[in-house]
């Protein structure tokens, strides 16, 4: 055969177009999911923003499509700027993440390089440790209840190792209340940090740790050195589930204080159930939503940029 | 420089003898490579030698100085791994001055001792490169000098050229026997690979099933192996050992290979050595240390299989159940089924004594 022979052979598509049909024919089998992602991710969303731009609310009598009836333009988004109570239990939210992800960070740093070695007993500490992350929240929540009450175990053990009667009204005091609440959310989300560590650290290569080791370094200096920079990524991807569920801190909570006394303990999901099922202020309360979102996205990304950053080589 | 002493040495795991009563003295500067199958106690005795592993028995000196409880960190050994080690997260020169860093040295001294090294080695322009994805020679190199920037007295290196592809080993090889002349450093080298310590060593210690089998130059191994162990496992093909049982005639004592026919007339000290076995031996030579004779004459075997490996000939040889090798020039004219007669070269005759396995040698 010539070459021209073969050239008449071959199919006249040019590349192009056949690229293109790929597309169509990679749109067309997709197009199931991306509906689905569709409806269950933007719809609310675009919902949402509608709904926040207007007074509606469910005892309004109208359906939701007809929002627009009741228009209130940017005025909801100027409540929530003024909103003070919001801010504050913003703030309070804020206070939970900032003690409790640290802690839990610690703690689970601490307990997987405990848990990197062997030891007797260490698959039977292992399965304990990690139980409290399988209790349901809301059972997790009326454990502690039960445990801060004035006549509950706390204060027994309290007493005993104090050797004097201790009747602290854990729940009912605004500090403590705020304190309870934060160990009851180090003590069910610890194991987590821990097994994401763990997970990580026994990535760690043995033989760089021996060559450390060898080169002089010590424990402290080979945990900075090796462990830490090889870690980076899974400590990032540990804080960031931690911090993002924190923010969302309600069910546990919820339980042991219902927010209170009065407001104690009332972060931003407490604030907005109750704005929801009391208030009934849905406008208002969509306006919130998005306003959060905007602000732990921003947060979010922001961070993990500079943590990113921090931790490359210099 | 340090000279290392091993006195009695033992390592048990569990019930497992690793290392059974190991004594050896590695001089100060000596290049000495522990060679053995695997399995045979060479890292464990390395391990315990740079602190990894506490021996169960015995001590080790380096100098006069006793290293029971000094924590590996403390005892002045560079170790070189297997696969390197090499801090993959940081750049060449963070690899080479981790040592110092950690030491918290000065600046200054930190710079200076590291531009000489990289000097040394070559790695001045590789300084700040990061160390992942460098070829592994430069590895070898980065390994090497991170050791030796602490100016350890011993350098360990624990099969360095095992990851390395069989083309690339003969160019590591050099460059590591360079770098232990620049360095003149006291070297245990451990490998399986008897090419490795052939062409490196100084001295090589044989080691099987946890028993140190013989220590000698490379030469001295091949040439004159102390045991049956070492005789097979020291050449490539190893030596080729005959059961045969010696006999008395009127010129003198020869060896009676069975079907084979009778050996040469040994010569007066081999003779002795015969002598003294009371019984059967191992008669054995090199399959390089070989000729083919004229029919009548030699060991009459028949040939089995002929390998051709360019530039020799290796020929596999057989008789009632007797198998030996022999090496010869790549054009030699020998095919499968030939009965071919060898005669062993003047002064290649080994004998071992048939149950100990013990090399007979002529005093």
């Amino acid at each position: 055969m010539t070459t021209a022979e073969i050239r008449k052979d071959m199919p006249t598509r040019p590349a192009a177009r056949e690229a293109d049909e790929g597309a169509r024919l990679g749109l067309r089998l997709t197009l199931p999911a991306q509906l689905l992602v569709l409806f269950i991710s933007v719809f609310p969303l675009l919902m949402q923003l509608y709904i926040s731009l207007t007074d509606w609310s469910p005892l309004s009598g109208l359906g939701w499509p007809h929002a627009h009836e009741m228009w209130n333009g940017f005025a909801n988004y100027v409540d929530v700027a003024g909103d003070g109570r919001l801010w504050s239990a913003l703030g309070r939210t804020a206070l939970v993440m900032a003690v409790c992800v640290p802690v839990e960070f610690l703690l689970g740093l601490a307990l997987a390089t405990l848990f990197a070695d062997s030891f007797p007993g260490k698959r039977v500490f292992y399965s304990i440790l990690i139980m409290p992350m399988m209790v349901v929240p809301a059972v997790a929540g009326y454990m502690f209840y039960m445990l801060f009450q004035s006549g509950g175990p706390v204060n027994d053990i309290l007493s005993s190792l104090l050797g004097m009667p201790v009747t602290v009204a854990w729940l009912s005091d605004p500090m403590l209340a705020m304190l309870a609440v934060m160990v009851a959310d180090i003590w069910q989300w610890t194991p987590l940090m821990f097994l994401i560590l763990l997970a990580g650290l026994v990535g760690v290569p043995e033989d760089q740790m021996k060559a450390a080791t060898l080169l002089g370094a010590s424990p402290w200096q080979k945990f900075r050195t090796i462990v830490l920079p090889r870690m980076k990524t899974i400590i990032i991807i540990a804080l960031a589930i931690r911090v993002i569920e924190c923010f969302k801190i309600f069910d546990t909570l919820f339980i042991m204080t219902g927010g209170g006394p009065g407001v104690a303990t009332e972060t931003i999901s407490v604030y907005i159930y109750k704005i929801t099922t009391q208030d009934l202020i849905w406008g208002y309360v969509a306006a919130i939503a998005l306003v959060i979102l905007l602000v732990l996205s921003v947060a979010c990304v922001w961070a993990m940029k500079r943590m990113a950053r921090k931790g490359q080589p210099a | 420089m340090t000279a290392i002493r091993l006195e009695n040495l033992v390592k048990r795991f569990g019930g497992f003898t690793a290392l059974k009563t190991m004594d050896l003295s590695i001089g100060d500067g000596e290049f000495m490579a522990l060679l053995g199958p695997s399995g045979c106690g060479k890292s464990t005795t390395m391990n315990m030698i740079a602190g990894m592993e506490e021996p169960s028995e015995g001590r080790i000196l380096f100098g006069d100085r006793d290293m029971a409880g000094v924590a590996m960190g403390k005892r002045g050994v560079g170790f070189v791994f297997q696969n390197y080690a090499i801090f993959t997260h940081m750049t060449v020169r963070q690899n080479l001055d981790y040592g110092l860093r950690m030491a918290r040295r000065s600046k200054a001294e930190i710079a200076r001792r590291t531009a000489a090294i990289a000097d040394l080695l070559q790695l001045g322009d590789l300084l700040d490169r990061p160390a992942l994805g460098l070829s592994v020679n430069i590895l070898q190199r980065v390994a090497i000098g991170r050791s030796a920037m602490m100016e350890p007295a011993i350098f360990l290196l624990d099969e360095p050229l095992s990851n390395v592809d069989a083309a690339f080993r003969a160019v590591m090889r050099t460059e590591l026997k360079h770098i232990q002349r620049e360095f003149r450093q006291t070297m245990v080298y451990v490998t399986h690979d008897q090419l490795e310590a052939m062409t490196m060593a100084d001295r090589i210690a044989v080691m099987d099933h946890g028993v140190l089998q013989q220590v000698g130059t490379p030469l001295e191994v091949y040439n004159n192996p102390a045991n049956v162990f070492v005789a097979r496992f020291i050449g490539a093909p190893g030596m080729n050992l005959l059961p045969g049982v010696p006999v008395e005639g009127a010129e003198g004592l020869r060896i009676d290979l069975g079907a084979l026919g009778r050996s040469v007339v040994l010569d007066a000290p081999l003779a002795a050595a015969a002598r003294r076995a009371k019984g059967s031996v191992q008669f054995g030579f090199r399959p390089e240390q070989v000729e083919l004779v004229s029919a009548g004459a030699g060991l009459g075997m028949t040939v089995g299989f002929v390998e051709r490996i360019g530039a020799r000939t290796i020929v596999h040889l057989e008789r009632d159940g007797i198998t030996a090798k022999a090496v010869f020039d790549n054009d030699t004219r020998v095919a499968v089924g030939d009965l071919v007669h060898l005669a062993p070269q003047p002064g290649a005759l080994r004998l071992f004594d048939a149950e100990s396995g013990a090399a007979l040698r002529g005093i």
